[in-house]
């Protein structure tokens, strides 16, 4: 086969599926699963293991609506149950169980009618859709960039979903999976490509037995004539959900980050230019193809643009995925459709484990980068997730923080040591002890923000300046910050 | 020749290649850039960004390792940049444990020591499995490596070998032979271009007879290597008390090598001061025994004895076998002394196999 052994043993001791067995029990254990008992199910699990058996704590699974969760295998206990709403965009509240069902409610309209390229990004770019994977780069703009390089070019679909709290692509796979198809559809169709991949992770084996069907049933009915879509299955490290571990990965190699300049849009997969879309940023499209895309972009509130899924989880009576405005408050979606919280609320992530940690105060804050902005946060992925008062919050931003170690690819210095060296740092603080002073604890977020490689080690700090902003008493032990 | 192009380096407009490594030609122009996991040999890698510069139009500071020189191009080393150095320095030590597990050279303390950077602490998960490997030749501490990968980056794209592997990732992620095995049972050649590269000196030589000195403190000596007729030029470290050679390195600006040796160039070099090394001449005497006498008596007992082969037998009973050690100028040698001196066309080197 032409691959040497160290590479072999590097790719296989780099992907969790691949060193550890696949039907092993892995318990999750990020944070929201961590404040609901986590830690215990999992010592109740190696506990009453068989001999020989395999239980593992692993980072999120993206089953958060469920938590605390488990797989066995393929099987994921709780057993899986939906908990989502309506809307004008993707509208969760159906569930496509075939191609016909999909049809009957006005899907496949965008592909058949398709709009010259130059309107498609036009209405792209007045849609003011970006990217919903968490780093928000704006759609149009990505779209324009691929079209402009020289072909062939590839598209990819970013299915890695693995941000903590995440779980609205799972959502959209196992209940319209021909709507992300069709997104995808479009976005070859734009960029004239023949040959599309979707990069799905592991753990996500109903989202992938849903595309494959549908697949199926979109080849059967002549749609994919001529075209080549694979469905490439993830081998369990979250840093493959950044665009260029996942083409490294795709390309049978360890998910380490390239350096950037060139963007994929100008090199990616096997060094072609490549369009790599989150599942969900696909999934508005022929939303915003059908409506236009002023028309989606107003159905945002409070000067946002358009809508998106929300991921709930946490201390709230109905965890789940819920289509709402960008620009909807945190309290709107909690005590809208999530039901309320159910305990005094504690702490809230906005966006996924790199938006930052935000107090109860900032309930009525818009969840739109501008307003959150103000906060020191973002809203990532919105995957929104809502601590109880009795969850403490240096353990929340440990767990955080030791969740990016874990999970860093090793490649560059800031991200693999400064996660361990953070970690460190609250872990002496939890114990009264100070590992370093808080002026140069700020040095080296200030060094993992600008030099890292990619949005993992540039990520990390936000949720430690967060806390540091909102909960000053906890790190007055470290001493003051040098400036302002 | 690439076309020559300017760009702003420190607010002085400088010229250089297009496409050269902006590290190498900041250096030319007076501004120096450190780096750790850099290495000529081997294809930009970017990890450990001590490199990181200010380029004008980038969100962040990128690597003067990766990034090439374009036209127009404003880089900047000083504003933020010395701080980063000095905080990535700071990481670095946090989990360096061994400074000098085999007396080689430390980048990352001279970094160190350069940008006053001190360990702040140690992390708690810094020690990793200690690696001993039964190979004679190399040593191995995982606590002195800093996962630059420039050894596994070697053995991949300069000797097209898995020797080494990147292993893991997160806290436990180490470099170590592929699987784990020994050198041995890889499929290492031992050539020791992997410790050649390695900035910390975490993997070393093992001394046979060994010096307590460090390298920096040894006697360079150049010269070529005598094992085959490349010519590699090699630098002897001479113990300066013992004046006993200790170990072989090379520089990567040597030709025709550049810096690249083989396992004998490397580490055979202990028959310099071997007890068997035969340091004069010796003729059989009467008694059957060797004895040593002068370079005159021993090269006319030589010819006295092919003469009498000759007169004997002729020219072409004589075959003439030359060591693969020797040069070419000394190959050419050798063969006007078979063809012309002793008349025999039965002349061969062992190279030529």
């Amino acid at each position: 086969m032409n691959i040497r052994r160290g590479e072999v043993h590097e790719v296989v001791s780099f992907y969790s599926f691949l060193r550890e067995p696949t039907d092993a029990v892995r318990v999750c254990i990020g944070p929201v699963c961590d404040c609901l008992g986590a830690r215990d199910l999992l010592a109740r699990e190696q506990e009453q293991a068989q001999d020989g058996a395999r239980v593992l704590g692993v980072e999120c699974l993206g089953h958060c609506d469920l938590a605390p969760v488990l797989m066995r295998g393929d099987a994921v206990e709780p057993e899986l149950a939906h908990s989502t709403n309506g809307g004008p965009s993707v509208d969760l509240a159906q569930a496509d169980e075939t191609l016909a069902d999909y049809e009957a409610r006005g899907g496949l309209a965008a592909l058949r009618s398709l709009p010259q390229p130059g309107r498609i990004v036009e209405e792209l770019k007045a849609s003011g859709l970006a990217g919903y994977g968490g780093a928000g780069f704006p759609t149009g703009v990505k779209w324009e960039a691929v079209a402009g390089e020289r072909g062939p070019r590839y598209v990819i679909v970013n299915a890695d979903e693995g941000e903590p709290g995440t779980i609205k692509d799972r959502y959209l796979m196992e209940r319209r999976p021909h709507l992300v198809l069709e997104g995808m559809l479009v976005a070859m169709r734009f960029a004239e490509s023949t040959e599309g991949f979707i990069y799905l992770r592991e753990e996500y084996a109903l989202s992938r037995a849903r595309l494959n069907a549908a697949l199926e049933e979109l080849g059967a009915a002549g749609l994919l004539d001529g075209l080549q879509i694979r469905l490439v299955v993830g081998a369990g490290a979250y840093i493959c959900g950044e665009e260029t571990a996942m083409l490294e990965s795709m390309e049978g190699r360890r998910g380490m980050p390239r350096l950037k300049p060139p963007f994929p849009s100008q090199v990616g997969y096997l060094g072609r230019p490549t369009l790599i879309n989150n599942v969900e940023t696909l999934a508005h499209v022929p939303a915003v193809l059908r409506m236009g895309g002023e028309a989606w972009a107003a159905l945002g509130v409070r000067g946002a643009k358009g809508v998106r899924l929300f991921s709930v989880s946490g201390a709230v009576a109905r965890p789940g995925c819920y289509e709402a405005p960008n620009g909807s408050t945190i309290r709107e979606l909690v005590e809208g459709p999530a039901g309320g919280a159910i305990e005094e609320i504690g702490a809230i992530v906005p966006g996924g484990a790199a938006s930052g940690i935000l107090p109860p105060a900032a309930l009525d804050v818009p969840l739109a980068r501008d307003d959150l902005r103000e906060w020191g946060a973002g809203v990532g992925s919105a995957g929104l997730q809502v601590f109880p008062a009795s969850y403490p919050p240096l353990r929340l931003l440990a767990e955080t923080i030791r969740f990016f170690a874990e999970e860093s690819c090793q490649k560059c210095t800031p991200c693999r040591i400064g996660n361990r060296g953070i970690h460190h740092v609250l872990a002496e603080l939890d114990a009264g002890r100070v590992a370093m002073s808080r002026e140069q604890v700020e040095e080296w977020l200030d060094a993992m923000v600008a030099t890292s490689i990619c949005g993992l080690g540039q990520g990390a700090p936000f949720p430690v300046r967060n806390a540091f902003r909102w909960w000053p008493e906890l790190f007055a032990p470290l001493g003051e910050p040098a400036r302002a | 020749m690439a076309r020559t192009v300017e760009f702003t380096l420190d607010g002085q407009r400088v010229a250089a290649p297009e496409g050269e490594l902006l590290v190498h030609a900041a250096a030319r122009h007076g501004v120096f850039i450190p780096t750790l996991c850099h290495d000529d040999k081997l294809d930009p890698y970017g990890g450990c960004r001590m490199c990181v510069v200010g380029v004008e139009g980038s969100p962040r500071p990128l690597p003067a390792c990766a990034t090439r020189v374009a036209e127009g191009l404003v880089v900047s080393t000083n504003s933020d940049v010395p701080a980063y150095r000095k905080t990535l320095t700071e990481m670095l030590l946090a989990e360096h444990l061994d400074p000098s597990p085999g007396g080689r050279p430390n980048e990352l303390v001279d970094l160190a020591e350069e940008v006053g950077a001190e360990t702040p602490f140690v992390l708690p998960d810094a020690k990793r499995e200690p690696y001993e490997d039964r190979n004679r030749f190399m040593g191995y501490d995982p606590d002195a490596c800093i996962l630059c990968n420039r050894c596994v980056r070697y053995t991949q794209e300069v000797m097209q070998c898995s020797a080494l592997s990147l292993e893991g990732r997160g806290p436990h992620a180490r470099i170590v032979p592929t699987h784990g095995y020994s050198w041995l049972d890889t499929e290492c050649e031992l050539c020791g271009g992997c410790l050649s590269v390695c900035p910390t000196g975490a993997i070393y030589e093992k001394f046979e007879e060994g010096t307590t000195r460090p390298e920096r403190a040894l006697e360079k000596v150049k010269t070529t290597c005598t094992y085959c007729g490349v010519g590699c030029q090699i630098d002897l470290n001479v113990d300066p008390e013992t004046k006993r050679i200790v170990k072989v390195t090379s520089d990567p600006t040597y030709l025709p090598n550049e810096g690249n040796l083989c396992v004998k160039g490397r580490f055979a070099f202990n028959f310099v001061h071997h007890p068997d090394r035969l340091t004069e001449p010796l003729v059989r005497g009467e008694d059957g025994e060797l004895h040593p006498t002068t370079w005159e008596h021993a090269l006319s007992t030589a010819a006295a004895g092919l003469n009498r082969v000759k007169a004997e037998h002729g020219a072409q009973a004589i075959g003439v076998l030359a060591s693969a050690r020797l040069t070419m100028e000394e190959n050419f040698a050798i063969q006007k002394l078979a063809r012309t001196a002793i008349g025999t066309n039965s002349v061969h080197s062992c190279e030529a196999t």
